[in-house]
């Protein structure tokens, strides 16, 4: 593809050198019009102009629920459920068809309209569902992997037994970062197990494109640093100091070496480091957010401490600029048993605080232009497994997204009456990839990286994009 | 104009000419020209026409093209090249025959009587080919006949080593390569290197570690030539070589000490397979008995245990890579598996992209998905998954084999046990249940529980006419027993991770599209077949054919074996070097690139053979070459007309790969331990990465040599996920060469390479006591950097110390020098003078 063929006409160590001194400018857009300077206008009709579209998002927030809620009891509103609670669905009742066998686990759980738009929203998100009419409420789900290893790599790589880019890092080798000091893709508490650091790596992309981590998921945000961002033992000037004793070895080399780029990436690396320094723990001190900020969110308060932290922290990188900030809960979404028990309780661990950053983006000024995604590895089954759970469900589930461009108030896609599979506008994976990307405005079928001998992609040869979910674009 | 001495090139195939009578033979041209032509006449002219009369090559000498019908028809200023049908008239026809003095193509050397009679034949068919012949325009890139003509898939060609201007300056053929290569193109090598910079970049190259005092002062006292010769044979020697490119041949062969993927479970035994890598190197086992071991170790016949047990850790190969492990269909993931193994295989032995074929025919390389499950057939007649009971429940997981005399008894006994333990619990508890009863001493209720639990008694608490003390002591005897099992699990056996051949082997289905459940039509065991010479000799029945397969790969008088000469050759290039003569390590297709310098390419995979693929000759030859031995210096004339020194006329400057990065740390501390590790992983339980809190995580804070350290994927030490260490989950010939931030984060913060910096400080003070502090600095820069400080590298340490010591001991440090002392090692360790090899 046309991306390869420019990439490779550029100087590849000037590029390294490039990405070694900030982290904006290493993005396809960006070098594209660099590419165009160095080699003039005429040689662009080999590069693929970026953004491809009109971006209706410039980043996105991806808000992970670990486990696979439930979407008969929290967006995919499902009555018949109850009139068949205890019992199987029978094929009359199924429009005919044979229905999956099992019984059904009814849902105790109130839904009601919201906003002006309608849309339903059950009772465990209260506060969720005063932003309605800005949510782009998707029914139609569906994905490949009954297992959550499987499953959680499909969602974040778009494959599951081969290592690929997470979707972070594509967006961020599409764009690249709108600032300097701050990577392009960062992740918040991300999970160790199913996959790991799969789930947020750069695969064959450079790896500056990596996914830069906060912790960890099974960590109190409170305590997660960014590996390596502070010196234990020494102090801030001792190390400007010992910086400086680095830089002169490292000029000296260079000078010694002519023009090595290779050693003018490593000078200017560490000075990015050192920069880094600063930066980042700024951003993870909430020190100088207003008591209304913390408490909109839920900060201090419980159960909502913790995630309320995450997605504070979720809008202080983007505001200064990284372009894709997932935020994760922990594993505690898996409710094979106890499921209404345990979707009260985690529920009320992120409702306010994913409230409150649609609120604090809203009243920023951000959320027009920052697409804020909610989702999960899968759905689980509306029928019962162990007397009062439900197992995990690939083949429908509910995710939404506000902001960004999205249609506020719109009910995409539908199952059928008991949210066993899609029935309309069904969205796979692959096509939830495709679609996010072109909130970016990129083209899943022109953001290539050639790897051994072939161009890959996030969507593989799969992928449609959901165009009806924007709201007009020029 | 093409200079005379670089185009001499000599073709002598090994077996052409019986070939090719056997192919004119078996073949009737008549039946299909077209595919004639592929085979016969279009690797002719690639190979020695092309050069001057293609688009490809920009070149029409005499106005000449020979890249299409239409070209060659029209020919060049003299007339018609080919004329279909009458060898007579056509022109091409009389150049190759070499008669007419005026007329002698190709000028370099006449083609051997066989090439000349294919020539001949073909224009007596009718000079039958595909409208465009030219080897730009693929009109079908999958098809394994005309497939044959690319490069990489041609027979090797033994050229003759070219005449160099420069007399004085080769010290090998290599050379001689390299610098006619130059010379035609007016580049001139840079001087050589300093004897230090060399002395480093060859113990490094080598053995991964920088070189010893002792190596340094020896090396200095003879001249350049003799002192190289005298450390690589020392360091070809040494067991840490096998410690470094055993680590090379680990990238490759995907090693990891975890499944990675969904479900990162443990690989306990994985370390036998990475020693015996190790070892295997160190020996200089030959590469094809290398391969051989690790494709089909398992199937091979043995002479003592111990031969039998070291190859069942070889097959190891097979069985280490990555699998998604639940809630996969079991087709499904038999497919997978054989598709990871043979994408593993194709791209470390032959650098082809076969995975590509799974889903349709290859896109750009000659290879049908035909083809693909014709070797994929050899793969899933291999089991490398079986059932074991772990954390708790039956799972599908790696094979396991014992090793040692009873190795398979206890192998079996081991997993039985686990197999068995739930239900022994289980029993446990109604024995436990029993006791309760026979204590209470009611009959009726013991009766009541004989019916119902009959095997939570004991033989004689079921017998109402014993004594109730009988009875009792029976049934806690019993218990206890069942405790005693359940509270003493077995120890694990040693074990290898083993594949077996299926009892009977399969031919493959295609599968329409990649799809595991859409089969096709039924495909026989077999290779690629661009890469066969002859008919195709079916596999074995009763075997999966992997030792044949392992035989076709490494077989030197054939293509197949030759293209992986040629892969293993530029890898090894590629290592020593810096970059290969292909860069493109892992992919010889067509959408790899050519190589820069196709004839030594050609010379260095043949010596590999002939020297019956030892490693060791072949790294021996290219390190002792003045090639290698040039600086990294920068030369603005040369650097104007090839900046990416593509044509070699200086050294690559390199940066430490992670593992040189720490050993080398831990070598100035004076704290590295060479001697070779066992498992590194033992202390972690079956989840190497588990969901949740994780509190036993792997750990690096060994003194060993890095090769030894866990390689957990999704989960690698810091250092390794820093410095662009290998992805384990896929074959890497190329690791990544960034330079990021976190690197910078990492060698200024973390806690090891301080430490270390600080056993280093301590180390000098400790060897200079009550010495000036220039002396200090020139031990740390002989410590750190092999090679002493130079005047303003002093002057910087000095003033940076100096200050740095006051400061300390003003604030009331009663450690000043030291840890000032540490700042300054632990700089040194950052710097670009310590990352790089010149």
């Amino acid at each position: 593809m046309n991306c390869f063929n420019f990439y490779n006409s550029m100087n590849r160590r000037s590029m390294l050198a490039r990405s070694a001194a900030g982290f904006a400018q290493v993005g396809l857009a960006a070098m594209a019009g660099q590419a165009a300077l160095q080699a003039g206008a005429a040689s662009m009709n080999t590069v693929d102009r970026l953004p491809h579209f009109a971006a209706s998002a410039k980043r996105v927030i991806f808000l992970f629920m670990w486990g696979g809620p439930s979407h008969v009891d929290l967006f995919d509103y499902k009555p018949r459920l109850n009139d068949f609670a205890g019992k199987a669905v029978t094929p009359e009742a199924f429009g005919g068809r044979q229905p999956p066998g099992g019984t059904i686990l009814g849902s105790p759980f109130k839904y009601q309209q919201h906003g002006q738009s309608g849309v339903w929203i059950s009772e465990l998100f209260p506060n969720v569902a005063k932003h309605a009419d800005r949510m782009c409420v998707i029914r139609s789900m569906h994905t490949d992997g009954s297992a959550h290893g499987e499953a959680l790599l499909n969602l974040h790589t778009g494959n599951s037994n081969l290592v690929r880019p997470s979707v972070g890092a594509w967006v961020s080798y599409g764009l690249g970062g709108e600032s300097e000091n701050l990577p392009g893709f960062v992740t918040i508490s991300p999970p160790r197990g199913h996959g790991g650091v799969q789930n947020y790596g750069s695969a064959f992309l450079p790896a500056v494109h990596q996914g830069t981590a906060i912790g960890s998921a099974e960590t109190p945000i409170a305590n997660a640093r960014m590996a390596n961002i502070s010196n234990p033992k020494i102090d801030r000037s001792a190390q400007r100091e010992q910086l400086d004793l680095i830089q002169a070895l490292n000029q000296q080399h260079l000078r010694k070496s002519v023009a090595d780029q290779g050693i003018e990436g490593l000078i200017a690396s560490y000075e990015l480091a050192y920069r880094m320094q600063s930066t980042v723990p700024q951003i993870l001190s909430l020190a100088d957010e207003s008591p209304e900020t913390l408490k909109l969110y839920g900060v201090d308060a419980q159960p909502t401490d913790n995630f309320a932290r995450q997605c504070l922290l979720a809008r202080k990188f983007a505001e200064k600029g990284v372009r894709y900030i997932q935020v994760s809960t922990d594993y505690t979404w898996d409710h094979h048993t106890r499921n209404n028990e345990g979707l009260v309780k985690e529920c009320a661990q992120v409702d306010k605080p994913i409230a409150g950053l649609l609120t604090d983006l809203q009243q920023r000024g951000m959320l027009e232009d920052t697409l804020v995604v909610w989702g999960s590895e899968f759905g689980r089954t509306p029928t019962v497994e162990n007397g009062d759970g439900r197992n995990h469900h690939p083949a429908a589930f509910t995710m939404w997204m506000a902001g960004g461009g999205v249609k506020g108030g719109l009910t995409y896609g539908s199952t059928d009456d008991f949210g066993f599979h899609p029935v309309e506008n069904p969205m796979h994976m692959h096509d939830f990839h495709a679609t996010l990307l072109y909130a970016l405005g990129l083209d899943h079928k022109r953001l290539t990286f050639r790897h051994a001998g072939r161009d890959f992609r996030l969507t593989d040869i799969f992928g449609n994009v959901a165009t009806e979910l924007f709201e007009h674009r020029a | 104009m093409y200079s005379r001495t670089i185009f001499i090139f000599l073709v002598v195939s090994m077996d052409s000419i019986a070939s090719a009578q056997e192919n004119a033979a078996s073949e009737k041209p008549e039946a299909d020209g077209i595919a004639w032509f592929e085979t016969h006449i279009r690797p002719l002219l690639v190979q020695r026409c092309y050069a001057c009369h293609s688009l490809k090559a920009g070149k029409q000498e005499g106005g000449l093209l020979l890249d299409s019908p239409d070209a060659w028809t029209r020919g060049g200023d003299r007339g018609a090249a080919v004329v279909a049908g009458d060898p007579d008239a056509s022109l091409l026809i009389r150049a190759v025959h070499y008669n007419d003095p005026d007329l002698l193509m190709p000028p370099t050397e006449r083609l051997n009587d066989e090439d000349i009679a294919k020539f001949d034949a073909w224009v007596r068919m009718g000079a039958p080919a595909p409208a465009t012949a030219d080897a730009n325009v693929i009109e079908n890139p999958s098809d394994p006949i005309a497939g044959k003509s690319h490069w990489a898939f041609l027979r090797l060609t033994r050229p003759m080593v070219p005449a160099v201007q420069n007399q004085e300056w080769a010290r090998s053929d290599i050379d001689r390569f390299v610098l006619a290569k130059l010379e035609a193109e007016n580049l001139h090598p840079v001087a050589d290197a300093a004897a230090i910079e060399l002395v480093r970049r060859t113990s490094f190259q080598l053995v991964g570690l920088p070189p010893t005092e002792t190596q340094i002062q020896q090396f200095q006292e003879l001249p350049i030539p003799q002192a190289m010769e005298r450390l690589v044979d020392e360091l070809l020697a040494s067991p840490q070589f096998g410690q470094r490119w055993g680590r090379h041949w680990l990238d490759l062969a995907r090693y990891a000490d975890s499944n990675g993927l969904d479900e990162n479970f443990l690989f306990r035994e994985a370390w036998r397979y990475r020693n015996w890598v190790i070892d295997a190197v160190n020996a200089d086992l030959p590469f094809d008995r290398f391969l051989m071991e690790q494709l089909a170790g398992d199937l091979l016949p043995y002479e003592t245990l111990d031969q039998r047990d070291r190859q069942r850790i070889a097959a190891g190969f097979l069985v280490v890579g990555p699998k998604v492990l639940l809630g996969v269909n079991p087709d499904r993931q038999r497919m997978d598996v054989a598709d990871e193994q043979l994408e593993s295989i194709s791209r470390a032995v032959l650098a082809q992209t076969v995975g590509c074929a799974r889903c349709h025919d290859h896109k750009f390389d000659p290879i049908p998905t035909a083809d693909y499950y014709a070797m994929a057939g050899i793969l899933t007649s291999t089991k490398v998954m079986e059932q074991r009971y772990m954390l708790g429940e039956q799972r599908v997981m790696e094979r396991l084999a014992g090793l040692g005399e009873q190795g398979d008894q206890l192998n079996a006994a081991y997993e039985t046990y686990w197999r068995e333990r739930p239900g022994k619990n289980a029993r446990m508890e109604k024995v436990k249940a029993v006791l309760e009863v026979l204590k209470q001493a009611d009959e009726t209720a013991i009766a009541a529980k004989l019916a119902s639990d009959a095997d939570g008694f004991a033989e004689t608490a079921k017998d109402a006419s014993q004594p109730k003390e009988s009875r009792l002591a029976a049934q806690e005897a019993l218990l206890k027993k069942l405790q005693d099992l359940l509270a003493n699990p077995p120890q694990i056996p040693p074990r290898a991770m083993m594949p077996m051949d299926l009892e009977t082997p399969v031919n493959e289905t295609i599968r329409i599209a990649g799809k595991f459940d859409a089969p096709g039509e039924t495909t026989q065991r077999g290779f690629l077949r661009v890469l066969y010479d002859d008919a195709i000799t079916p596999l074995p029945d009763k075997q999966s054919g992997r030792i044949e397969f392992a035989q076709w790969l490494t077989d030197g008088s054939r293509r197949s074996g030759q293209l992986t000469a040629r892969v293993q050759a530029n890898r090894i290039w590629h290592h020593l070097l810096g970059r290969g003569l292909v860069r493109t390590v892992d992919n010889f297709g067509r959408t790899g690139e050519t190589p820069s310098h196709p004839e030594l390419l050609d010379y260095l995979a043949s010596e590999l053979i002939q020297d019956g693929w030892s490693f060791k000759k072949l790294i021996r030859r290219i390190v002792l070459s003045r090639t290698f031995a040039l600086n990294s210096h920068y030369e603005p004339a040369n650097s104007d007309k090839d900046p990416e020194n593509i044509r070699l006329w200086r050294a690559n400057r390199r940066r430490l790969d992670p593992e040189s990065l720490r050993d080398s740390m831990l070598a100035a501390a004076g704290t590295l331990e060479l001697a070779p590790m066992e498992s590194t992983v033992a202390y972690l339980g079956d989840q190497a990465t588990a969901v949740g809190s994780n509190p036993v995580r792997r750990k690096t804070d060994y003194n060993c040599r890095s090769v030894y350290l866990p390689v957990i994927r999704n989960d690698l030490p810091e250092i390794f996920e820093a410095f662009d260490f290998t992805n384990p989950h896929t074959t890497t010939g190329a690791r990544p060469k960034t330079t990021v931030p976190t690197q910078g984060l990492f060698m200024l913060n973390d806690a090891m390479v301080m430490a270390t910096a600080e056993i280093t400080a301590r180390r000098i003070l400790s060897e200079t006591a009550s010495q000036p502090m220039e002396t200090r600095i020139q031990r740390m820069f002989q410590l750190i950097v092999s090679d002493g400080a130079n005047d303003n590298e002093q002057q910087a340490m000095l003033s940076y110390l100096q200050q740095t010591e006051s400061r300390l001991q003003t604030a009331g440090d009663a450690e000043a020098s030291l840890k000032a002392l540490a700042m300054a090692c632990h700089a040194l360790f950052a710097s670009s003078r310590f990352q790089y090899l010149e």
